[in-house]
């Protein structure tokens, strides 16, 4: 049985509740939810929940920018993009070998590319499923009155 | 699965297939002759010069099988490659896709229908809870004069 040190006492905050009971506004008020940014195991969060554009990432973005983004047309034109890179790359591998990095560099490029304009999809899937959700309620909601109706 | 993870899957499944096939090729690919003055590593003994040399080349032989799957391996990875693709362009065309202001439009007009069906449905509610009370009043009343005219037993 080897001997280990006891856990730390638990924060002394409960002596702060000791007269809940009787009149609970004597003790403190919880803390209210953080606003901005954080620290935590040394590393600084934000609350702003947001996609990091590429530029953050040192990525070369290589569909266009714009307010109005067709992202079907990009994913299409990436994904052609990606068979010519792949196919290209699998040419400079029989006849200059030394000669891939770049290649499977611009691969990279283009994968990341491609996750980056998927991820920037996903708020509109999350507006998507709000309007379902609406939908549905409202139609529960119809059902309801139908059913007192008779 | 929706349809973003789906493709985003996909995606994952096209470069899986891409680094299978270079891996695959770079590890099973036959050694390749530098010069004429080195010897043919396929082909090691070219010249037999008597019967027995014939003989003896007979046993070391290469197993069959290897050779055959250099040609197909290939053909059948990229063939995978191409399917992957293609379904990647599949669930492309099948995004449902609309505008954001589309959207918010959409949201507010179902917000506000919505209000509209909560109120009614408030309204239905409590016509059906008054209509409740005065059932049971009538229910009681009826029992209570049953109970009264049986009295006399």
């Amino acid at each position: 049985m080897a001997t280990s040190s006891a856990y730390p006492p638990p924060p002394p905050f409960y002596r702060l509740y000791k007269d809940y009971e009787q009149d609970p506004s004597s003790a403190p008020e919880p803390p209210p939810p953080i606003d901005g940014e954080y620290m935590i195991y040394g590393l600084q969060h934000t609350t702003d929940e947001v996609l990091p554009s590429l530029e953050k990432g040192g990525i070369r973005q290589l569909y266009p920018e714009g307010p109005n983004i067709d992202f079907k047309k990009e994913l299409r034109t990436l994904n052609r993009e990606l068979q010519l890179h792949i196919l290209e790359l699998a040419d400079i591998l029989v006849e200059r070998p030394s000669q891939y990095a770049h290649r499977v560099e611009d691969i990279r490029i283009i994968f990341k590319n491609l996750h980056h304009l998927l991820n920037s999809l996903r708020p509109h899937q999350a507006r998507a499923t709000l309007i379902h959700m609406l939908e549905s309620q409202i139609q529960r909601r119809k059902q309801a009155i139908e059913d007192i109706k008779q | 699965m929706d349809i973003i993870t789906q493709l985003q899957e996909q995606l994952n499944e096209m470069s899986v297939v891409a680094f299978n096939t270079f891996g695959t090729l770079q590890r099973d690919a036959p050694p390749d002759r530098l010069s004429s003055s080195y010897p043919d590593p396929l082909n090691p003994n070219p010249n037999p010069k008597t019967e027995e040399d014939a003989k003896t080349q007979q046993p070391p032989a290469p197993p069959q099988p290897p050779t055959l799957d250099l040609a197909e391996q290939p053909k059948a990875m990229s063939h995978a490659l191409v399917l992957a693709a293609k379904k990647f362009d599949a669930l492309v065309a099948a995004l449902p896709l609309s505008s954001e202001e589309d959207q918010l439009k959409r949201i507010q007009e179902l917000q506000a229908e919505n209000e509209i069906v909560g109120l009614e449905l408030q309204k239905q509610l409590e016509a059906a809870e008054l209509e409740l009370k005065q059932v049971e009043a009538l229910f009681n009343e009826a029992t209570d004069n049953c109970i009264n005219l049986k009295k006399p037993d």
